[in-house]
C-alpha cells in the first residue's frame, strides 16, 4: 500500500496557507479548510496531533509558530511522517540560518518550494540532508531575498552526488586544519513524589560531533562502557557495578554509523557528516547519580495564596562546580503577584511561561 | 498545487488585492522578454520572484502565463527553477497554454546540465494535463536511461506519474518491466527505491484486472528479491529503508533458518536514530515471529528497550506516534512491560494526548506487584489541574480494581477521591464505585456508608447522578434515607434535564418500593405520573410499562424490576479480538493510532462515499455527520441503558423478553427518529396500528405481544423485472437507507465457489451487477466482507435498497433488506438470493 503523503501545508497560527505543496491529486484542495475549520477553530488543537476528516487523515505539527501539517489519504506510517517534519524543519532551519517561523517562510518562499520539490517527491520521502542538498540547491540571498547578486552554477556533478553511497557527505573536501568537536549533553529526567523519594529517574544522552575533516575520514570512538543490551543474564550475575563502567540501556545512532561493526567489535566507527550533527543517543536507567536534590514544599495559604519553599542541594564532589542554573517553579496561570526570598540569585516571575524562574 | 484563484483565500487587508500588480509585471516582463542586454537576468529574477510570490499568497497571475513562457528562454538556472515552479502551478488550470511550455521544457530535457534535464523532466511530469502525455513517453524513455543517477530517480517517479494519469499509456510503452531491470540492476541506492515504490503502487492498481500484473506483485516477494533488498539495506536512507522493511513485512519466510537469517541482517536496524525505521523493524519481528510462541516473546523483550528510548526522545507528537504503537504491544502482552510501568508515569509538561495514552498503559501493566505503586501514582493525577486527565485517571484506578488486584487498598482510595469534594471528581468517582460494586457486592457496606453522605445536590453531571441513583436504589435497605433522597430528586423532576437521569430515578423509585413500601409508594406515584407525562419518548415508555405492570401484579412486577442479582464476572470488552488482530496486522499505519483497523477509515476513499461505522447500519458521510450527532448521541445514551436495562432482568427469561424485544427494537433501527416514530405508532394503541403494514410491523415486533413476527403477508409475487442500469446517488441512497423501515432480514448460505471466488469484494460487485443490482459501496477484508446494494423496478422508480454480510469463513450470508414498496420486498429478496447463488458458478 501506499504510504505516500498527498500534501503538505505551512499554516501559520491565524490558519491562513502560508506555502503549500500537492503531491499528488486525491485529496481536494478545501482539505485544508476542513482543518481549519474543524481542528484549528475548535478546542481540538491540543488534543491529538493526528486526525482524520472526511476521509483524509490530517498529520500536524506545531514549529514556533507555524503550522505543518502533512495530508494522507490511505493508511500511512505515522512514525515516518512526523519523522519527516522533523528533519525537513531541520532543513530549512539550516538553510534559513537557525530561524524557522512565519517571516522565514514568507521570505523564502522560492527556496521553499524547491526544497519541497527536492525532498518529496509524489509523496514518497527523497534525500533530506542538508549537506547534499545545499550542493545543489542554493538561492542567493536566502535571508535577503530581493538583493541578487550573480553567481556561479553549480558544480555539474554536484547531482552525482545526491543519490551517491556515502548520501550524508560530499567528496573532495579540505580542510588547512582538521578538527573535531566531540560533545556529551545529557538530561536527566526525576519524577519525585511529594514526600520526596524518587519515583522514576532516568538520563538521555546525546554525543555531538562537529567534524571539519578532509576527504572521506574513518572514524572511530571507543567507549568505556558495558553495553549491556545482549548480555543481560551477565549483567544480573554481576552483584555490584564496577566503579567505571557505565550501563547503557539503549542506544540509537546516526545513520552514518556502520551498525554491524557496533555489534561485533563494540566500537562505533562512521564516516562523519560536515559540520554539525548528533552521533548517537543513550538511555540511562541504572545507577544514575543525581547532580541534585530538590526539596520543595508547598504550602496554600486561604483560597488564594500559596507559599513554595524549593531547597536545591548539590550532591556532588566538593572539586566540581556547576554553571548555569536555573530553577523553573511552574504556578498556576491566573497567578496575579509574587514576593521572593532567596538566598542566593535572582528570581522573577515569568508569565508568558507561568513560571518562576531563578537564576 | 497553489489553488490559483484568490478568492479561495480568505481576504486579508495586508494582502494587496493585486490587479494594477500584476499588471505591471506583466508589461515589465514583455519588455525584458526580447532583452539581451547584460544584466537582464537580475531583474528577472526579481521579477519572477515577485509573480511567485504573488502565486504563493494566492494572487492570481495566471494571466501572465504568456509572458513568463516567453522569458524562459534563458541560461539561468535560478529563473528556469522559478518557471518550472510557476508552469507548474498554472498548467492546470490553463491546458491549452501549457502546449506551450511543452516545447521549451522538452528542449531542457536534452540539456546537457543533468540538474536542468531533471528539473525540466520533473515539471514535465507534474503538469498533470491529460491531453499531454503523448508528450511525456519520449522524454521518461529517455530519462530512465540517462547515464546520472539523479535524473534517473526522477524519471523513474516520472513513470508513476504517468501512471495516474493516464495508465494505459503508462503500461503501452512498457515502462513497467523498464522499471524492474531498473530495479534489479542499477547502481544507486535512491534510484532502486523509487522503482520499487512506483513498481508497488502499479502493480497493485493493475492486480485487479491483470493476472500479469498480479504476478509480478508478487514476484516481488519473492525470495531472491527481498534478500536483494535486505542485503542493501544500510545503503539507502532511512525513508527508502522504511519502504524496504514495509515490503519485508508481506514476504513469507519459507522455514525457520529464512526467519532467522532475516532478523539477524535487520538486528542493528533497531539501533537507528529514526523512529520510523525501527517501527517498521519491529513490525517485520513481530509478524516473523508469529507462528513461533516462544521467539515471539523473545522479540517483545528486544524491542522494548529501543521503543522506550524513541519515546523519551524527540518531540511529543513523535513521542505519541510511538507510544500509540507501544500502547498496542502493551495490551497484547502487559506482563512484558510490567516491570517497566515507570516509564509510564506522565511528566507534568507533556501534551494531554501523551498523558492519557500513558494513563491507558499504566491501567494494562498493572499487576499484583506494582498495583501499589501504579494506583498512589494516579491518586496524585486526580488532584491534575487538566481535568481531562484527572478524570482520566480516576477512570484508570476503577480499571484497575475491575481487573481484581488489591481491590481493598483501591476501594479505599476511590473513598477518598469521594472526600475531595470537586464535582467532576466525585461524578466519576461514583460511576466507578457503581461498577464495582455490579462486580464485586460483598463491598457494599463500606461503599454505601460513605456514599450515603454525599448530598446529591453537588453533584450535576448525569452519569455520576445516575450512578448516584442506581445506588441508591439498588441498596435502599441499607440507607436508612434512601426514601427521602429519592422522593427529594423525584420532586425536582422538571429541573432534571437528563434522560438517563429520569430513567435512573423512575427504576430506582421502583426498586426502592419493593423494598420500603411505605415510605416510598408517594415518590413512586409522583415518578410514574411525571415519567408518563414526560416528553421524552423512553421515559414515558418506561414509566407506562411500570405502571402496566405494577398494575397487572405486584410480585411479577418485582420479580421483573427487582430479581436478586448475579455479580457481573466480565465487563464487555469494547473491542473483538478480531479487530485487535487487524489493528496488529497493520501495526505502523495509522490504524494504531485511531485504534481501529484501516478498512474503517480509508474504505470511503478508496471503496466508495460511504464510511462503515462501528454502530449497526449508521452510516453517514463525514462531512454531513454533524448534522446526526444530537440524534446518534440520543440513541447512544438510550443504548448504554438498555444494556443496564436488559442486566438488570437477566433472570427472568419469561417476561423480560417483552420488555427485552421492545429495547432491542431500536438496535435494529437506524436512526432513533424512526424508533420514537414507530414507538409512538405503538404505544398509542391498535386503532392507528393496523392500517398499514409498515406500522403492523413496528407494533407487532415493539410490543412483541406474543403475536406472529412473520413480515406482512405479501401476495405471492409475479417474477420482479429490475432495471438494468439504475441509477441512484449516495446521497439519496443514504437518505432512503435512513428513512425507509427494515423490510425483511434473511440469513442464507453462500456456495463454496462463491466463496472461493470472493477474494476482493469487486468479484462480487461486478456479478450482481450482472442481475441488475448495483454495489453503492463496499468494504471489508476477508473473512468478513460488507456490500451496500440498490436496484430499481424496471417499470416504475421504485427502490430496493440492501445490505449484505457475508462471512467467506462461515459461507453465510446476512440480507437485509429496505424497499419502497413494502409488499415487493419478499420478491426482491428472492431475486436477490438467486442470483447471489449462482455467484461463483461457471
Amino acid at each position: 500500500m501506499p504510504v505516500a503523503a498527498s500534501a503538505i501545508y505551512f499554516l501559520n497560527l491565524r490558519g491562513d496557507v502560508l506555502i503549500n505543496r500537492t503531491y499528488r491529486d486525491d485529496v481536494g484542495g478545501n482539505m485544508v479548510d476542513a482543518f481549519r475549520t474543524h481542528i484549528m477553530q475548535t478546542k481540538e488543537l491540543g488534543n491529538c496531533p493526528v486526525r482524520q476528516i472526511g476521509g483524509c487523515s490530517f498529520v500536524y505539527m506545531r514549529i514556533s509558530n507555524v503550522y505543518i501539517v502533512i495530508v494522507v489519504s490511505s493508511n500511512a506510517n505515522v512514525a515516518c511522517g512526523f519523522k519527516f517534519v522533523v528533519e525537513a524543519v531541520a532543513l530549512f532551519k539550516s538553510y534559513f540560518g537557525g530561524a524557522f517561523d512565519e517571516d522565514a517562510i514568507r521570505n523564502n518562499f522560492v527556496l521553499i518550494y524547491e526544497l519541497l520539490d527536492e525532498i518529496m517527491d509524489f509523496g514518497y520521502p527523497q534525500n533530506l540532508s542538508p549537506e547534499i542538498l545545499k550542493l545543489y540547491i542554493t538561492q542567493e540571498g536566502v535571508r535577503s531575498p530581493f538583493s541578487s547578486k550573480p553567481k556561479d552554477k553549480p558544480v555539474p556533478n554536484a547531482t552525482l552526488q545526491v543519490t551517491g553511497a556515502v548520501g550524508w557527505r560530499r567528496e573532495g573536501l579540505a580542510y588547512k586544519k582538521n578538527e573535531v568537536f566531540l560533545d556529551i549533553v545529557e538530561s536527566v529526567n526525576l519524577l519525585m513524589s511529594s514526600k520526596g523519594n524518587v519515583l522514576r529517574c532516568d538520563v538521555t544522552g546525546k554525543v555531538l560531533m562537529k567534524c571539519f575533516l578532509s576527504g572521506m575520514p574513518d572514524l572511530k570512538l571507543g567507549l568505556n562502557d558495558k553495553i549491556g543490551l545482549e548480555k543481560e543474564s551477565e549483567m544480573k550475575s554481576r552483584p555490584a557495578k564496577s566503579g567505571k563502567t557505565i550501563e547503557l540501556d539503549d542506544v540509537t545512532f546516526h545513520q552514518c554509523v556502520n551498525l554491524t561493526r557496533f555489534n561485533s567489535e563494540k566500537t562505533v566507527s562512521f564516516v562523519p557528516p560536515d559540520g554539525e550533527f548528533e552521533l548517537m543517543k543513550y538511555r540511562i536507567t541504572e545507577g544514575v547519580n543525581l547532580p541534585f536534590r530538590v526539596l520543595p514544599t508547598i504550602k496554600e495559604l486561604g483560597r488564594t495564596r500559596m507559599e513554595v519553599n524549593v531547597k536545591v542541594k548539590s550532591v556532588f564532589g566538593a572539586k566540581m562546580f556547576a554553571l548555569g542554573v536555573v530553577v523553573k517553579i511552574p504556578v498556576p496561570k491566573q497567578t496575579a503577584k509574587t514576593n521572593f526570598q532567596v538566598t542566593t540569585g535572582r528570581a522573577k516571575y515569568n508569565p508568558s511561561i507561568d513560571c518562576l524562574v531563578w537564576k | 498545487m497553489a489553488p490559483p484563484a484568490a478568492s479561495q483565500r480568505y481576504p486579508s487587508p495586508s494582502q494587496p488585492s493585486g490587479k494594477s500588480e500584476v499588471s505591471d509585471l506583466k508589461t515589465q516582463l514583455r519588455q525584458l522578454a526580447g532583452s539581451r542586454a547584460p544584466g537582464v537576468d537580475d531583474s528577472k529574477r526579481d521579477l519572477y520572484k515577485k509573480v511567485i510570490s504573488y502565486m504563493t499568497i494566492g494572487i492570481d497571475v495566471s494571466s501572465v502565463f504568456g509572458e513568463m513562457v516567453m522569458c524562459s528562454a534563458t541560461s539561468d538556472i535560478v529563473l528556469k527553477k522559478m518557471c518550472y515552479l510557476y508552469v507548474g502551478n498554472y498548467a492546470k488550470g490553463n491546458p491549452d497554454l501549457s502546449l506551450l511550455t511543452i516545447n521549451f521544457l522538452q528542449r531542457d530535457c536534452k540539456d546537457e546540465d543533468p540538474m536542468i534535464r531533471g528539473l525540466a523532466l520533473r515539471s514535465l511530469c507534474s503538469l498533470r494535463v491529460p491531453n499531454l502525455v503523448e508528450y511525456l513517453v519520449g522524454p521518461l524513455g529517455s530519462g530512465l536511461k540517462d547515464n546520472n543517477s539523479y535524473v534517473r530517480t526522477i524519471a523513474v517517479t516520472g513513470v508513476l506519474k504517468l501512471y495516474h494519469i493516464s495508465p494505459s499509456t503508462c503500461i503501452d510503452a512498457d515502462f513497467p518491466p523498464t522499471l524492474k531491470s531498473l530495479m534489479l540492476h542499477d547502481s544507486d541506492a535512491q534510484v532502486v527505491a523509487n522503482c520499487l515504490s512506483a513498481l508497488q503502487e502499479i502493480w497493485s492498481l493493475e492486480a485487479s484486472h491483470s493476472e500479469e500484473a498480479c504476478r509480478e506483485k508478487e514476484s516481488l516477494l519473492s525470495k531472491p528479491v527481498i534478500y536483494y533488498f535486505l542485503n542493501r539495506i544500510k545503503d539507502f536512507n532511512e525513508w527508502a529503508q522504511c519502504l524496504i522493511l514495509e515490503l519485508a513485512v508481506k514476504y513469507v519466510p519459507s522455514d525457520s533458518n529464512d526467519i532467522f537469517d532475516i532478523m539477524n541482517l535487520l538486528e542493528d536496524r533497531l539501533q537507528h536514530a529514526n523512529g520510523a525505521v525501527v517501527l517498521a523493524t519491529v513490525k517485520v519481528f513481530l509478524q516473523l515471529t508469529l507462528s513461533m510462541t516462544d521467539v515471539h516473546q523473545q522479540v517483545y523483550e528486544r524491542i522494548k528497550s529501543p521503543l522506550l528510548t524513541l519515546v523519551s526522545s524527540g518531540s511529543p507528537e513523535q513521542s505519541y506516534a510511538i507510544l500509540s504503537h507501544l500502547h498496542l504491544l502493551v495490551v497484547r502482552a502487559p506482563f512484558i512491560f510490567a516491570a517497566d510501568y515507570k516509564h509510564f508515569y506522565c511528566q507534568y509538561n507533556e501534551p494531554s494526548y501523551v498523558k492519557k495514552l500513558k494513563l491507558e498503559m499504566l491501567t494494562a501493566v498493572a499487576n499484583e506487584s506494582n498495583t501499589y505503586e501504579i494506583v498512589t501514582e494516579l491518586c496524585e493525577y486526580a488532584a491534575n489541574v487538566d481535568i481531562a486527565i484527572a478524570r482520566e485517571s480516576i477512570r484508570a484506578v476503577g480499571k484497575i480494581a475491575l481487573q481484581q488486584y488489591d481491590v481493598n487498598a483501591i476501594v479505599d482510595r476511590l473513598l477518598q477521591f469521594l472526600e475531595m469534594e470537586k464535582d467532576y471528581v466525585t461524578a466519576e468517582t461514583l460511576v466507578l464505585v457503581k461498577d464495582l460494586l455490579r462486580k464485586y457486592p460483598q463491598w457494599s457496606h463500606d461503599c454505601i456508608s460513605v456514599v450515603g453522605s454525599i448530598s446529591s445536590k453537588n453533584i450535576q453531571e448525569p452519569k455520576g447522578k445516575a450512578a448516584l441513583i442506581w445506588m441508591l436504589g439498588e441498596y435502599a435497605q441499607d440507607m436508612s434515607d434512601a426514601p427521602y433522597i429519592l422522593e427529594n430528586l423525584i420532586e425536582n423532576w422538571e429541573e432534571e434535564h437528563s434522560a438517563e437521569v429520569r430513567l435512573h430515578l423512575l427504576t430506582a423509585a421502583m426498586k426502592c418500593f419493593f423494598k420500603r413500601a411505605p415510605e416510598t409508594q408517594k415518590a413512586l406515584g409522583i415518578a410514574l405520573a411525571a415519567g408518563v407525562a414526560d416528553f421524552h419518548q423512553d421515559v414515558h415508555d418506561r414509566a407506562l410499562f411500570y405502571y402496566r405492570v405494577l398494575q397487572y401484579d405486584v410480585h411479577v412486577a418485582e420479580r421483573v424490576v427487582s430479581p436478586p442479582k448475579q455479580a457481573v464476572s466480565v465487563f464487555a470488552d469494547t473491542q473483538s479480538s478480531e479487530i485487535k488482530d487487524r489493528i496488529f496486522d497493520e501495526f505502523n499505519s495509522l490504524s494504531v493510532i485511531y485504534q481501529k483497523p484501516s478498512y474503517m477509515f480509508t474504505d470511503k476513499e478508496h471503496r466508495g462515499p460511504f464510511e462503515f461505522s462501528d454502530e449497526l447500519g449508521n452510516i453517514s458521510i463525514t462531512p454531513e455527520a454533524s448534522s446526526d450527532i444530537v440524534p446518534a448521541q440520543q440513541y447512544e445514551a438510550n443504548d448504554k441503558d438498555l444494556l443496564l436495562g436488559i442486566d438488570e432482568k437477566d433472570d427472568n427469561k419469561g417476561l423480560s423478553s417483552n420488555n427485552g424485544s421492545a429495547y432491542s427494537a431500536p438496535s435494529l433501527e437506524n436512526s432513533s427518529n424512526i424508533t420514537s416514530q414507530m414507538q409512538e405508532l405503538a404505544i398509542s394503541g391498535p386503532a392507528t396500528s393496523a392500517t398499514t403494514p409498515q406500522s403492523s410491523f413496528g407494533f407487532d415486533d415493539l410490543l412483541g405481544l406474543g403475536l406472529s413476527t412473520a413480515p406482512a403477508p405479501t401476495p405471492t409475487p409475479p417474477l420482479l423485472k429490475l432495471n438494468p442500469r439504475a441509477a441512484l446517488d449516495p446521497g439519496a441512497f443514504q437518505q432512503k437507507w435512513r428513512q425507509l423501515p427494515l423490510s425483511l432480514t434473511q440469513e442464507c448460505s453462500v456456495n463454496p465457489q462463491g466463496i472461493a471466488a470472493l477474494t476482493v469484494p469487486q468479484s462480487l460487485i461486478r456479478h450482481m451487477q450482472s442481475h441488475s443490482i448495483h454495489c453503492i459501496a463496499s468494504g471489508g477484508q476477508s473473512p468478513n466482507f460488507k456490500f451496500f446494494f440498490f436496484a430499481q423496478k424496471e417499470s416504475e422508480p421504485s427502490n430496493y435498497l440492501a445490505e449484505c454480510i457475508i462471512n467467506t469463513s462461515s459461507a453465510k450470508a446476512q440480507i437485509k433488506v429496505k424497499a419502497d414498496e413494502q409488499s415487493t420486498s419478499q420478491a426482491f429478496t428472492t431475486v436477490f438470493e438467486t442470483a447471489l447463488s449462482k455467484f461463483g458458478m461457471p
